[in-house]
């Protein structure tokens, strides 16, 4: 497209999950709570099953920022699903910072099966932390 | 590399999406890429005829995948995998993308913004099917049998209907007397059968069928597997009281003991013994000991050789295809002091009155007072404008009005006072408020926000109201009784919630897949619900949905075989050194070790991985993956949206 | 004639391919009896395939709609009979039943049928709509409606002039003026009755002008206005296609209302009143909604959120009984009602009037029973004869009932008792074998 694109925000990539946080972030449309259109889901199993090469993927191709909306105590598989999510994002975070990249480009929280509200509020959030620390 | 022809449609859906995107932008942005073999735009890619029309591209085109960008997958995933299927594609070669909840909806306030997110949303879709494998499902061997959590009538009535189409069932009651809210609520509206007597005709009906196993005193304590089998740990608490017994050695043993506890079954307004029953012929009809509050004197056993304080609690494994819940409802317990609960001494749950009216003879009285005016306060736990119930409870205003005329009829000279938030005898139930108001019914409504007060006033009970239908004038009325009309609240007891994993939803009760599509069934496959647990019913609602229950569990169990879907995790046996650390996050002893080409290397067992992939991102050698979502899929689908053209 | 009959076979009968008949069929289907879905109109998919959005999610009726028909039309274990009705059903012994279906000519071949619409375009007749409540006309050669299913053409032939035009203009050469009416003598070993509801005609009440004010229009021909596949695109009042700004709600025409002999209450209206309201609300937003009510029963799963939420967008519910409705020159409307908030009659103008029509029962279906009777309760619906222990069981053992057919009720209510009604019919079944 000529002229660059029109959504200029922040561009942030939520790993979801498919049957917890995503029927969230349905929801969240279906009730029309807006949020930038710069924030990009996909849908995985379980937030314990995404791979820091995965997150780290998503900064390097120009993500601002990687949202996972975690299962939390919801996830029908463990309970020690919160445990493991956040192990994964602490041990992406040090990844991150070795490389010297902000570790707060990445930001994780519990999206329940009905927490539209709570996904809309994190992402706009998100999106204005991004906005004041861009990269330049 | 296999040529890539992808199929591509985008949907209107009526509107809804492309009310809000540019659905033929989507379609230009899209249509010359590589690999793309047709793409179009549908009015709705759901109906019929679009599904026809798909079923023929891919044939005659001969298309290796298929992108339908619409709605959620949860609505059309399945539909369009099988359209896949139909037209002899693999149904893994399907990618759905979601514009509509995630883009025109959520978006609609922003145009433009929302046909770019379609686009990129769409690439990543390409992306991803452009790099999807066939599949083939793995089945798995059900159990022709259903636990029943539960053994009210909605319970009850589910195992008759189980066993009737010929599953074995194992029906689990907590308590130990079947028949949970109904056999406390007893006289029934719409019919002149009591509520003991249907507890009485369904149970009888359940111990006829040879493949129902009831267990009272019983709790679910552990479940693992999955849907088509899953291993079941009960615990079974014992009565104490052998089951051979003479009847009126019983009674003697119930008399004697010394203990009184506040009588549950009758809401809190009379005692029982800590040996006891219900009521008199309820089922299983043989008392229980209640060692909670037994203080072990001796006394029963010097007057009934039946009470056995030998006995042991049990565990009962077993295992079963699908698990049907059907655990109730609490009703509200009011916060002391609200609208003069437990502050004032007249003031009652509408429970609590129900088994008043119940064990009044000619007289209605209340604490050894002639009660004449009773007040009525409607919506109490329900609709809540500063609490957290803000739903309607659907069946008290039916309810009480019954109750309320029950009492007219039965004692006579009662004046019913009805502070109301408006009437919703919805139905035939409208029959019923007509004949209360020709009965001489005073029916009051109170402003959205400005709810009734109950006062003490020089020892008499008052209850005020600005009434909306005279325009808010303040009324007032001096009752001996009043009735707190409370709603339903889901089971404050959560273990199965927690057990079983069972979502709820904004009102708290258990939450069904889609109200109108899947109203049943809850995302945990093979896991159904039915009754009260899932919001407000009357009981001929929850007879409908536990037989609707019943019936999707026993499809499930009754195939003999369930397919599940082929996500599972694969093993990169060259990268694979066995640590160990894999089948430690595996919450379901799914990996294993074998010896592969001379080197210990970790294996799935297909059968039992459910492909959560908690297992893969913990690997130090990224020797795993979950189909469907490898690396070179998710990296295909972040580039894509990245956008780096 | 005994002869011409042609014979079928089956275990299960369900008589009426709405929501209700087509999820009991899909039911039985999916645990392997075969069932026949008799259906009187030219599609199945019933009332609700007519609908914009269903409350309390708003999701789009097709969109729920569609797959299920779609489900059903192409499962091997159904058959689905359109332009079909029962004339009989005899009981002959436990387990087994006999009907005889009349089927109607089409006077077009499904199977050819390609629904390319030419057939509309060459055709000069112009008749009023009935898929769309008479909003719109439409041609004698016609596709019912657009997401219709079976979605071919039907000759109309009441109003055909058999000019032939079509069938010159039909690629396939699928039209076909030799048809005649068919009948079929059905054996089954049970039959479930799922034929749903008819609306109350407003005609009855003539002093809310309906038919006589073009701007006073029924709920339902609101809810075609506001489905994707609605006739004008946007909302107009008929009267003069002006874009409404002040519309007003008449709850409970037609139910709660001895004088037209329907006392009970629709159970539904509130609640698709609420949604039109703020479906309206989103689609003209400049106008003014008020719901004129006795009582608002919003009392399902979300609801009560629901009907927070239309009050939360500036709905307007008035409490009050609307007596009368008197039209002004310009098209506009004055209302007389009697506020019950301060017991005074007053007046308001609003440019289009929703009369929210009730729900009655489909009547005629008794008829067809012979031998035993199929038992009626006093609002002529279907006798549940065991309601709280066995919803779906009627006076006929083997005869179950689903849906709106026994009693006004919600979709999810719906689709709850068709559940019970399968569940019935199996257990039923399944008898037979011991």
């Amino acid at each position: 497209m000529e002229g660059g694109k029109v959504n200029n925000g922040p561009k942030i990539l939520v790993f979801s999950t498919e049957k917890i946080s995503d029927p969230a972030i349905d929801m969240a449309g279906l009730l029309k709570l807006h949020y930038p259109p710069t924030v990009y889901t996909i849908s995985v199993p379980c937030s314990s099953a995404i791979k820091p090469i995965w997150i780290l993927r998503a900064l390097d191709q120009g993500f601002d920022g990687v949202f996972i909306a975690a299962d939390g105590t919801d996830c029908p598989y463990s309970e020690s699903c919160t445990d493991n999510t956040g192990k994964i994002v602490s041990n992406t975070m040090e990844i991150m910072k070795s490389r010297g990249m902000d570790p707060a480009r990445l930001k994780m929280a519990a999206i329940c099966s009905v927490c539209s509200e709570p996904f809309v509020k994190h992402v706009k959030s998100f999106t204005e932390y991004l906005k004041n620390h861009s990269k330049n | 590399m296999k040529e890539n022809r992808i199929g591509v449609y985008i949907c209107h859906c009526g509107g809804n999406i492309s009310d809000y995107v540019d659905v033929n932008k989507v379609k230009e942005a899209v249509e010359n890429d590589e690999g793309i073999a047709l793409s179009k735009t549908t009015i709705f890619a759901c109906a019929d005829s679009n599904q026809k029309e798909m079923v023929e591209d891919i044939k005659e085109q001969n298309l290796s995948g298929v992108v339908v960008a619409s709605c959620s997958p949860k609505l059309h995933l399945l539909t369009f995998r099988s359209v896949s299927e139909r037209a002899g594609l693999n149904k893994y070669n399907y990618v759905h993308a979601n514009i509509r909840e995630q883009v025109s909806w959520a978006h609609s306030d922003d145009k433009i913004g929302a046909t770019e997110k379609a686009i990129q949303i769409v690439k990543a879709a390409i992306a991803k099917v452009k790099l999807a494998e066939p599949l083939e499902p793995i089945t798995v061997p059900t159990v022709n049998a259903v636990a029943v959590i539960g053994a009210g009538i909605a319970g009850m009535r589910a195992a008759i209907e189980l066993a009737d189409a010929g599953s074995n069932v194992i029906l689990l009651e907590r308590e130990f007397f079947i028949g949970g809210r109904i056999a406390q609520f007893d006289n029934l509206c719409v019919s002149n059968e009591t509520g003991k007597e249907l507890i009485t005709r369904l149970y009888n009906e359940v111990m006829s069928h040879e493949n129902v196993t009831l267990y009272t005193g019983a709790e679910l304590v552990e479940t693992s597997g999955s849907v088509g089998d899953f291993k079941i740990k009960i615990k079974v608490t014992p009565r104490y009281i052998n089951s051979h017994c003479a009847k009126g050695e019983l009674q003697k043993a119930i008399d004697v003991c010394p203990v009184k506890v506040p009588d549950e079954f009758n809401f809190n307004i009379t005692d029982r013994k800590a040996i006891y029953h219900n009521y008199p012929s309820e089922y299983p009809q043989l008392p229980v000991i209640d060692m909670k509050n037994c203080t072990r004197c001796g006394e029963c056993e010097k007057v009934c050789s039946s009470i056995d304080f030998s006995q042991k609690e049990k565990i009962i494994e077993s295992n079963v295809g699908s698990i049907l819940v059907a655990t109730g409802f609490d009703p509200y317990e009011p916060e002391v002091g609200e609208f003069g609960y437990k502050t004032i001494e007249n003031v009652v749950t509408l429970p609590q009155f129900k088994r008043i009216v119940h064990y009044a003879k000619d007289k209605l009285l209340y604490k050894g007072k002639l009660v004449r005016n009773i007040a009525y306060i409607y919506c109490v736990g329900s609709r809540q404008l500063d609490g957290e119930n803000k739903y309607c409870s659907r069946y008290c205003c039916t309810s009480n009005i019954y109750a309320a005329i029950t009492a007219k009829k039965q004692f006579g000279n009662i004046n019913n006072f009805h502070f109301n938030r408006g009437i919703r005898t919805y139905g035939k139930q409208e029959l019923l408020y007509d004949e209360s108001s020709r009965m001489g019914d005073i029916y009051l409504q109170s402003f959205e926000d400005l709810p009734p007060t109950v006062e003490s006033v020089n020892g008499k009970t008052v209850v005020k109201i600005n009434d909306y239908l005279t325009g808010g004038k303040e009324l007032e009325v001096e009752a001996d009784l009043v009735v707190l009309v409370t709603g339903m609240v889901p089971r404050k007891d959560n273990s199965i919630e927690k057990l079983l994993k069972i979502p709820k939803g904004r009102d708290k009760f258990f939450n069904e897949i889609h109200m109108k599509l899947r109203p049943v069934e809850t995302v945990i496959d093979g896991v159904t619900i039915a009754g009260a647990c899932q919001g407000p019913k009357n009981i001929m609602e929850s007879m409908n949905s536990a037989l609707a229950a019943a019936t999707k569990s026993f499809s499930l169990v009754d195939s003999g075989e369930l397919a599940h879907e082929p996500i599972v995790a694969i093993v990169n046996a060259d990268n694979c050194t066995y640590c160990d650390l894999c089948s430690q996050a595996c919450p379901f002893d799914a990996i294993q070790m074998i010896e592969y080409n001379g080197k210990s290397i970790a294996e799935i067992n297909n059968s039992t991985c459910k492909g959560c992939g908690m297992c893969i991102p913990v690997c130090p050698t990224n020797a795993l993956d979950l189909t469907s979502f490898t690396d070179k899929e998710i990296f295909s689908m972040i580039d894509a949206i990245a956008n780096h053209s | 004639m005994e002869n011409h009959y042609k014979e079928l076979s089956y275990d299960v009968l369900v008589v009426g391919g709405g929501i209700a008949g087509g999820e009991a069929a899909l039911n039985l289907a999916n645990i392997g009896y075969k069932v026949i879905i008799v259906e009187k109109e030219l599609s199945i998919g019933g009332k609700m395939i007519l609908l914009s959005k269903v409350f309390p999610t708003l999701d789009c009726a097709a969109c729920i709609t569609t797959p299920k028909i779609s489900e059903i039309d192409r499962h091997s274990n159904i058959s689905i009979f359109t332009s079909s009705e029962i004339t009989k059903i005899e009981k002959k012994a436990e387990y087994e039943f006999v009907a005889i279906i009349h089927q109607k000519p089409r006077y077009v071949h499904i199977e050819d049928c390609t629904g390319c619409q030419l057939c509309e375009e060459a055709c000069p007749v112009n008749v009023e709509d009935q898929y769309q409540y008479g909003l719109v006309g439409r041609k004698a050669a016609y596709i019912p409606f657009s997401i219709a299913s079976p979605r071919v053409a039907a000759i109309d032939i009441e109003n055909c002039t058999l000019c032939g035009a079509c069938e010159r203009a039909c690629p396939t050469s699928c039209i076909d003026f030799t048809q005649t009416d068919e009948y079929f003598r059905l054996k089954v070993n049970s039959v479930i009755v799922a034929t749903g509801f008819k609306l109350f005609d407003p005609l009855k009440i003539p002093r809310y002008g309906f038919d006589r004010f073009k701007n006073v229009i029924t709920s339902m021909q609101m809810e075609r206005q506001l489905a994707p596949t609605r006739p004008y695109n946007t909302i107009l009042r008929p009267g003069d296609g002006k874009m409404p700004d002040n519309i007003a709600y008449v709850l409970c025409t037609g139910s709660r209302d001895k004088s037209v002999g329907n006392p009970i209450c629709s159970q539904v209206c509130c609640m698709y009143s609420i949604k039109q309201a703020q479906l309206l609300m989103g689609a003209l937003p400049m106008a003014d909604i008020t719901i004129y009510y006795l009582h608002i029963r919003a009392f399902g799963k979300g609801f009560n959120e629901f009907y927070g939420q239309a009050q939360e967008m500036g709905v307007e519910f008035v409490k009050g009984k609307v007596a009368k409705i008197k039209s002004a020159d310009n098209g506009n409307l004055f209302l007389r009602y009697e506020d019950f908030e301060d017991g005074i009659v007053k007046e308001a103008e609003h440019d289009m009037v929703v009369l929210s029509v009730g729900i009655l029962p489909n009547m005629g279906i008794d008829d067809v029973f012979d031998g035993e009777d199929l038992n009626l309760d006093e609002f002529n619906f279907i006798q549940q004869s065991d309601p709280l222990a066995s919803p779906a069981k009627t006076s006929i053992e083997g005869v179950f009932v689903a849906g709106t057919a026994s009693g006004p009720m919600d979709i999810p209510d719906s689709i709850l008792s068709s559940g019970a009604a399968s569940a019935e019919a199996t257990s039923y079944l399944r008898r037979i074998k011991s």
